[in-house]
């Protein structure tokens, strides 16, 4: 119990302050890599929870996919991020104001426990024993929330669409390699054999083919 | 269940996601000229909700809040992909990401 | 009775997914001309107007699939009706627009299908997560369609805008879901209703989940304090992605909203009837004061829609049925009127560009006596004049609140439709009685049927379709839970 408990602090510790990091880091690629930092931690207290799928999706997903996307925006732009931290000290004591009262509210809440007793007469979906948590996961989510699974494969639908839709850019001046025109080039259409009758130049009017 | 420090009960978690959440609200607050800061703000603020959720699930024996987590990191993703390409486009046609610089519509 | 056919109360949302799927084929496989980008636009319309004659087919009983994921019932099925109008309304609009600005493209069909389908599920939600899907499926289309003139400067800067807003809100309902979640035990909106008990208080943890739940969703109606976003959304989109927006969007989120407080929350009215009951205040004298300072045709709209918006609440917080069918009757009107403004505002093209200032509409009663009557008509409509549509919406969700015991609310409601007739009347007096601007050129066939379609609704509703769909609001109010 008592590691379960010292692995607690210690995830829940580096997560905090790892957010903190995140938007106080002056650097963006910083920021980045302490959000990285902060969903580690995440998962660490997730395997706690006994949520070891989710977990490792969190690694996967954002650690692999999400945080790298971040990276390439962050490279990618020429940003003076000098320059927006501009208003940080002029927007920080409204952000303490809210920031603070919003989680002593929520803090006080949930330390007191006035909040009401957490509820386990209802379970939409009980842990099924026997079975690692991946298994039950997957025992649910193509049965009694195929729907959902659906909708959220209309949602990645409506990204991928969405990203093409606004940054893809055909570039009319460039000139691609077309692999099919290479290869269904035959001596019979690339060459022309011209008979050059003496005094003439020889070049034919147009030439023929390209690639 | 209220018992001790070396107790970890649900309110241990909820206070963290909470602490998340204020960080990430604060961080929009804090980097109202930067997106890209502010999009990370965002995916603390969900991440905030998955702790709560995957706490609420454990401690009540449901696995109902492990599903709704595993949605909201797939739409997350699917988001965050949006919004960084809004943010593109924005900088080419602007040269800069800054919000505060938009001045063409007025607030 | 067959696995098919237990599904189908989810037939129209399938053919609309489908539809989309099969559009975004079509598009990448032929080629990319604008006439085949309409052409696309047509068959989408088409397709919306399927999925329409579906749920009209369907039984006027209330069906949930999916272990109540999906409720289809008489409400959702009104309001859905709507929503699809204002979705294929708005695809009809955008041809003409987007084929002068060249930026037709064969994705906003599809995109305009799948945000619908996103649309529906909200509207159909029973369970925090439909319900969260939904609305991220619908805010992650407008995010896209707000940006799509990808060259323009003012439609980046409103996709950025909105899409940091929106993410914003939706972490806030997300937050509030998974504290309900966590203090009832359950995501579905009955399981919540069985777990508060009749009569007493619910927890203070469920409490600040439905202020958390209700912040999130105030957000997506576009109600103060969270209406921030959407004059700068409003301005900065290309106008048909602005109908869309205020017409379908707005239809799903109010039907989101008044199902989850009214199905989800009915032994907490104490709690969340305060919150709406603010919500409408601030709204009403916001849409009524800060749109007469507002000269840009587009976003005087969207402080009226949200001046609108507030009304609608107001017949919310009256958490009877007589108030719900307010509201599906005010979404009715509202959503021709908005459309018919928004033709306008697309008529209102000169040689040199599109105009969106209101002093460039003056004296068009002598350029153009038609559009200046058609947009005379709506304006009055807008500021509840009798007997134009405008005054019945906003009479059916006063009445309620009068009866509820909320007369004090009503009287603010008729003070801010006073202070707001003052800026639909100056536009009025910009037509008719000042010196004209050069004419307008002759707008497309599709505005021209939008704006007569709506103008005769407007004038007409009183004689013939009013009763009808006044009986059909009556009845939809009834079958969510009270």
């Amino acid at each position: 119990m008592a590691l379960t408990a010292v692995f607690f602090y210690l995830f829940a510790t580096l997560a905090v302050a790892s957010a903190a990091m995140v938007i106080v880091a002056k650097n963006p690629v910083h920021a980045v890599l302490f959000l990285i930092l902060v969903f580690f931690n995440a998962a660490g207290l997730f395997v706690l929870l006994n949520a070891e799928f989710l977990a490792m999706l969190l690694v996967i997903v954002y650690v692999g996919a999400v945080a790298v996307l971040f990276l390439f925006v962050v490279m990618m732009l020429d940003v003076d991020f000098a320059e927006l931290r501009a208003g940080f000290i002029k927007n920080a004591p409204i952000g303490v104001i809210v920031g603070g009262v919003v989680l002593a509210e929520l803090i006080a809440l949930f330390v007191a426990r006035g909040a009401g007793p957490v509820t386990t007469a209802v379970k939409g979906s009980p842990v099924p024993s026997g079975v690692s948590n991946t298994e039950a996961l997957g025992l649910i989510i193509y049965t009694k929330y195929v729907f959902f699974f659906q909708a959220a494969g209309l949602i990645l639908l409506v990204a991928m669409i969405g990203a093409i839709v606004l940054t893809l850019q055909h570039r009319k001046a460039v000139r691609r390699q077309s692999i099919p025109v290479q290869v269904a080039r035959t001596p019979a259409n690339a060459m022309a054999v011209v008979k050059v009758a003496p005094g003439e130049t020889g070049m034919p009017a147009e030439p023929k083919g390209q690639g | 269940m209220e018992t001790g420090i070396w107790e970890i009960g649900i309110g241990h978690y909820l206070t963290v996601a909470a602490c998340l959440l204020t960080l990430g609200m604060f961080g929009i607050f804090l980097n109202r000229k930067n997106v890209i800061i502010i999009l990370m703000s965002v995916e603390l603020m969900l991440l905030a909700v998955n702790i709560n959720l995957v706490a609420f699930a454990h401690f009540s024996g449901d696995l109902v809040g492990q599903v709704f987590a595993l949605f909201i990191l797939t739409v997350a993703a699917a988001e965050t992909a949006i919004g960084l390409a809004i943010i593109v486009v924005y900088y080419r046609n602007r040269g800069s990401i800054a919000v505060e610089d938009i001045n063409m519509m007025k607030g | 009775m067959t696995e098919a056919a237990t599904y189908a109360p989810i037939y129209p949302e399938l053919v609309l997914a489908i539809g989309a799927m099969a559009l975004l084929m079509f598009g990448a496989f032929t080629r990319e001309t604008d006439d085949n980008a309409q052409l696309g636009g047509w068959l989408a319309i088409v397709i919306l107007a399927v999925a329409a004659g579906m749920i009209l087919a369907q039984p006027a009983e209330t069906v949930t699939v999916f272990n109540g994921a999906f409720i289809v019932d008489p409400f959702g099925r009104f309001m859905k009706l709507l929503m699809l109008a204002g979705s294929a309304f708005a695809i009809l609009m955008s041809h003409g627009y987007f084929k002068r600005h060249r930026a037709l493209k064969f994705e906003l069909p599809v995109l305009i299908l799948l945000g619908t389908v996103g649309m529906s599920m909200m509207i159909s939600a029973g369970d925090f997560i439909a319900l969260y899907l939904g609305v991220e499926l619908h805010s992650l289309v407008s995010y896209v369609l707000a940006a799509i003139r990808r060259d323009d400067v003012r439609a980046s800067e409103a996709g950025l805008k909105y899409f940091v807003l929106g993410a914003l809100s939706s972490g806030m309902l997300l937050y509030g879901a998974s504290l309900i979640y966590g203090f009832t035990g359950t995501t579905s909106l009955a399981g919540i209703a069985a777990a508060i008990p009749p009569g007493g208080v619910p927890s203070l943890g469920i409490i600040i989940g439905l202020v958390f739940l209700l912040a999130g969703m105030a957000f997506k109606v576009a109600a103060v304090p969270f209406h921030m976003w959407s004059p700068d959304v409003y301005e900065g989109s290309p106008t048909p992605i602005t109908a869309f927006f205020a017409a379908a969007g707005k239809v799903a989120a109010v039907a989101l909203l008044t199902r989850v407080v009214i199905a989800g929350f009915p032994n907490a009215v104490a709690q969340w009837q305060q919150i709406i009951v603010f919500a409408a205040i601030g709204s009403m004298l916001l849409g009524a004061f800060a749109a007469i300072g507002q000269t840009n045709l587009k976003r005087l709209m969207a402080y009226s829609s949200i001046g609108h918006v507030g009304f609608m609440l107001v017949g919310l917080a009256a958490a009877n049925a007589d108030g719900v069918a307010g509201i599906l009757i005010y979404m009715a009107i509202y959503l021709a009127m908005t459309l018919g403004v928004f033709a306008v505002i697309l008529a209102m093209r000169r040689e040199e560009g599109m105009v969106e200032d209101i002093y460039e509409l003056a004296g068009l009663a002598q350029t153009d006596l038609k559009m200046a009557a058609v947009l005379g008509v709506l304006l009055f409509s807008l500021a509840g004049v009798p007997p134009l549509a405008g005054f019945f919406a906003k009479w059916y969700v006063l009445a309620p609140a009068v009866k509820a015991g909320l007369g004090w609310l009503a009287i603010i409601g008729v003070l801010a439709s006073v202070v707001s007739a003052f800026y639909y009347l100056r536009i009025i007096k910009i037509m008719f009685f000042d010196d004209p601007k050069p004419a307008f050129e002759k707008s497309d066939a599709a505005l021209v049927f939008v704006m007569g379609a709506s103008v005769i609704f407007t004038l007409v509703f009183v004689i013939w379709p009013g009763p009808s769909i006044l009986d059909a609001a009556n009845a939809a109010a009834v079958t969510l839970k009270f």
